[in-house]
């Protein structure tokens, strides 16, 4: 029996929201970026679901681009966020705010 | 493939390959002699020289690379402002005592610049949804690095973490976005995409949706309303040549972006008068028009009570995307002759005025609009530049952003979107009010303490005169840039 | 009749009871003599120091990020592969051009010394006659 299209996309639209909230409500910078990845690979399933049901490669090689991407994203996040620890000693987000208004 | 087809490609891929090229260079030369710092914005300059060769080439060209990217004029136009904008920015570098700071890291900040150049080229002709999230990524993680690059400060790793994580979510939500178009029309091709546009019937909630994903990301990168949040911020925290790199060249390849977005997905027919028809999928206009009276009246009113003058170029940048917004919102030709005028004026004003705050506050160290009070007499020709770059940007008419916001104004008036031209109109108003301030506090306020006169080089002030000269010849004399933007709204296929 | 979810279920259902029931039945069946050293944490037969909840050291991160940027890079070379046949020489020139760039990145972070496992410099005191030991400068200036 097939599984039908919609649990792949319901599945990624859930991760998706998941990844929304958790920007928006954690206080932790790393954790902040998890949830970015999250968005991102809710994206990737959703490529890839489109992908198989379309029977078109292009994209399945988005998803590598996108991959690389995230991976370079979370390089340079991480690195911000250890340069940001060495001055302030705190990675927490409510804590960063000598800019504002 | 074959040799053949490849070539043809990279015929159009000129300007892109020779920024490539200049970055390895760079690194290269970086690695070899890691003594000579000095010689490094030399390299730069003269890569960039290069390939403003090549883009001006590229003027009179018209085809597809590798279906991925088209070479026409208007993207020429584009990549010759965001390579203008290069130049300046490493000239301005080069006396820039934040950047002299971190001398052992001077490798890695051109190299980032050149890496930007890149993304914004790529951005500025990329016409498909794949190559498009590149660029944009790009663009993005060399500016990351590069707000922050002074990273001993506070200031500076603060505004960078903001920009990496506000970026971060636009990018996902862009790339959900574009995930949904790819699944709704089986293509990441923007003329693909188009052509399945017109023969079905592809409305509905869902494609709404994202579009508006999509230009959620572009909106991030151009800074209209409400995906500004990291505007100010980034601009307060980042040197200042990366923030006036930011308010320029980022700025234009993401409305070079919107534009081609807007104009090839979902484009149907051309009135006779120049008005684009487009397909009943999304009501762009009013979508458009929403957002920019949104932005420039958030960003004019927003900067009326700042204090640091960084902070409130960067409410001042975030309006004058609301005035490019509404041009580009007229959907006609003309609209979009108004917003390459417009740019092509906005970034000798803006790079100008960013160059001469940062000349003062390498003096005085502070950008804060009360440490000016009295300063008049002691910057006599920084002042002066200051004021006529403020006065342009306000838009007073014998300067060249009279210009600019005249022939928006035409534009609107000529689609007959009066009420939307007298909001913008009284916007203008109230952005006198702060850049006049700024005015106020260096000449008519008296002095608290005496300060030495604050002098200037002699390589600053030929700067500084390369972009006042533009700024007060455009006023009187703007054929040049008019013609030049008529010639270079050819789009690829239309 | 099962669907292809039902499969997997009983599969995971599978394990998990076999794994319960083998510990259960160990639980039954081994010999129960606990003493002091046996219950500590086994450490490489170190005797087991502070809780192992500490932050690790940044150092750890750099070397991580690293690998974490070369690792995924390669995946392109995989669509690159796939293709490989039907380019040709362009093909294989595309994918030179793209190692080559990877190569001149990683000279790059080694020049750079970010290869280096960073030591802590350890700066020697440096005494002359002419200016008291820290220790005593301090407590000059404390008086004053």
């Amino acid at each position: 029996m097939q599984i039908p299209i919609e649990y792949y996309l319901i599945l990624s639209a859930f991760m998706f929201s998941v990844g929304v909230v958790g920007v928006l409500t954690r206080r932790n910078a790393i954790v902040v970026f998890m949830c970015v990845e999250l968005m991102l690979n809710s994206a990737n399933l959703t490529l890839i679901t489109y992908s198989s049901y379309l029977g078109d490669t292009v994209g399945q090689l988005f998803v590598f681009f996108v991959m690389a991407v995230a991976a370079a994203e979370a390089a340079v996040g991480l690195a911000i966020i250890i340069a940001i620890f060495r001055n302030k000693l705190t990675i927490n987000i409510d804590e960063i705010n000598i800019l504002k208004w | 493939m074959n040799f053949e087809s490849l070539n043809t490609s990279l015929q159009f891929l000129k300007p892109e390959i020779a920024v490539s090229i200049l970055l390895v260079v760079v690194v290269l030369f970086d690695l070899i002699f890691q003594n000579n710092k000095k010689a490094l914005p030399v390299i730069s300059i003269t890569g960039l020289l290069v390939t403003g060769y090549f883009i001006i080439e590229q003027f009179t060209l018209n085809g597809y690379a590798f279906n991925l990217l088209t070479a026409d004029a208007f993207g020429a136009f584009f990549k010759l402002i965001v390579a203008l904008s290069a130049i300046f920015v490493i000239l301005f570098s080069i006396s820039s005592s934040e950047i002299i700071r971190c001398e052992d890291r001077q490798g890695e900040y051109y190299t980032l610049i050149l890496g930007m150049v890149l993304g914004m080229f790529l951005i500025s002709s990329a016409t498909d949804l794949i190559l498009i999230y590149l660029s944009i990524e790009l663009l993005s993680l060399s500016s990351y690095i590069l707000a922050g690059f002074v990273k001993t400060v506070e200031r500076d790793s603060e505004a960078s973490l903001k920009y990496v994580i506000y970026g971060g979510v636009a990018s996902g939500v862009m790339l959900f976005g574009i995930s949904i178009i790819y699944g709704l029309t089986g293509s990441t091709n923007l003329y693909t995409i188009n052509s399945i546009l017109q023969s079905a019937q592809l409305g509905g909630f869902t494609f709404i949706f994202a579009g508006f994903m999509v230009l959620s990301g572009i909106g991030f990168k151009i800074s209209i309303a409400p995906f500004h949040f990291w505007t100010p911020d980034v601009y307060e925290g980042a040197p200042i040549t990366i923030t006036a790199f930011l308010s320029v060249a980022s700025k234009a390849a993401g409305f070079a972006l919107l534009v081609r977005f807007i104009k090839i997905t979902f484009f149907d027919s051309m009135s006779e008068s120049g008005y684009w028809i487009l397909l009943n999928v999304i009501d762009w206009q009013s979508l458009l028009v929403l957002l920019s009276i949104l932005t420039m009246t958030l960003g004019n009113f927003a900067a009326l009570w700042q204090e640091n003058l960084k902070r409130m170029l960067a409410y001042s940048s975030i309006a004058h995307a609301g005035y490019l917004l509404l041009a580009v919102a007229v959907l006609s030709n003309e609209g979009l002759i108004a917003v390459l005028v417009y740019f092509s004026i906005y970034l000798f004003m803006n790079l100008g005025a960013f160059f001469v705050v940062m000349l003062i506050a390498n003096k005085i160290g502070s950008e804060d609009v009360d440490d000016y009070k009295g300063l008049g007499s002691s910057v006599s020709f920084l002042g002066v530049a200051l004021a006529i770059f403020l006065l342009s940007l306000a838009g007073l008419p014998p300067t060249a952003g009279f210009i600019a916001k005249l022939y928006l104004f035409i534009a609107l008036i000529d689609a007959n979107m009066v009420t939307v031209a007298i909001i913008a109109l009284l916007n203008t108003v109230v952005a006198y009010y702060y850049y006049v301030r700024v005015l106020k506090n260096l000449y008519l306020v008296r002095k608290e303490v005496e300060m030495e006169p604050v002098g200037v080089s002699f390589g600053n002030k030929i700067i500084i005169l390369l972009l006042l000269i533009p700024v007060l010849v455009f006023g009187i004399y703007f054929t040049p840039i008019v013609n030049l933007a008529k010639s270079s709204i050819a789009f690829i296929g239309f | 009749m099962l669907t292809e979810f039902g499969k997997i279920f009983v599969f995971f259902l599978t394990a998990i009871i076999f794994v319960v029931i083998a510990l259960f039945v160990a639980k039954l069946i081994r010999p129960s003599r606990p003493t002091k050293e046996k219950l500590t944490t086994y450490e490489c037969g170190e005797n087991p120091e502070g809780s192992p909840w500490v932050k690790f050291n940044i150092r750890f991160y750099v070397v991580a990020l690293i690998f974490l940027i070369f690792d995924v890079e390669v995946v392109m070379l995989i669509p690159w592969a796939v293709v490989y046949q039907q380019l040709g020489f362009v093909g294989y020139l595309l994918g030179a051009i793209f190692l080559i760039l990877l190569g001149v990145g990683m000279a790059y972070e080694w020049r750079k010394g970010d290869l280096e496992w960073a030591r802590p410099k350890i700066e020697e005191p440096i005494f002359t006659k002419s200016i008291p030991p820290p220790e005593i400068q301090k407590k000059l200036t404390l008086t004053e």
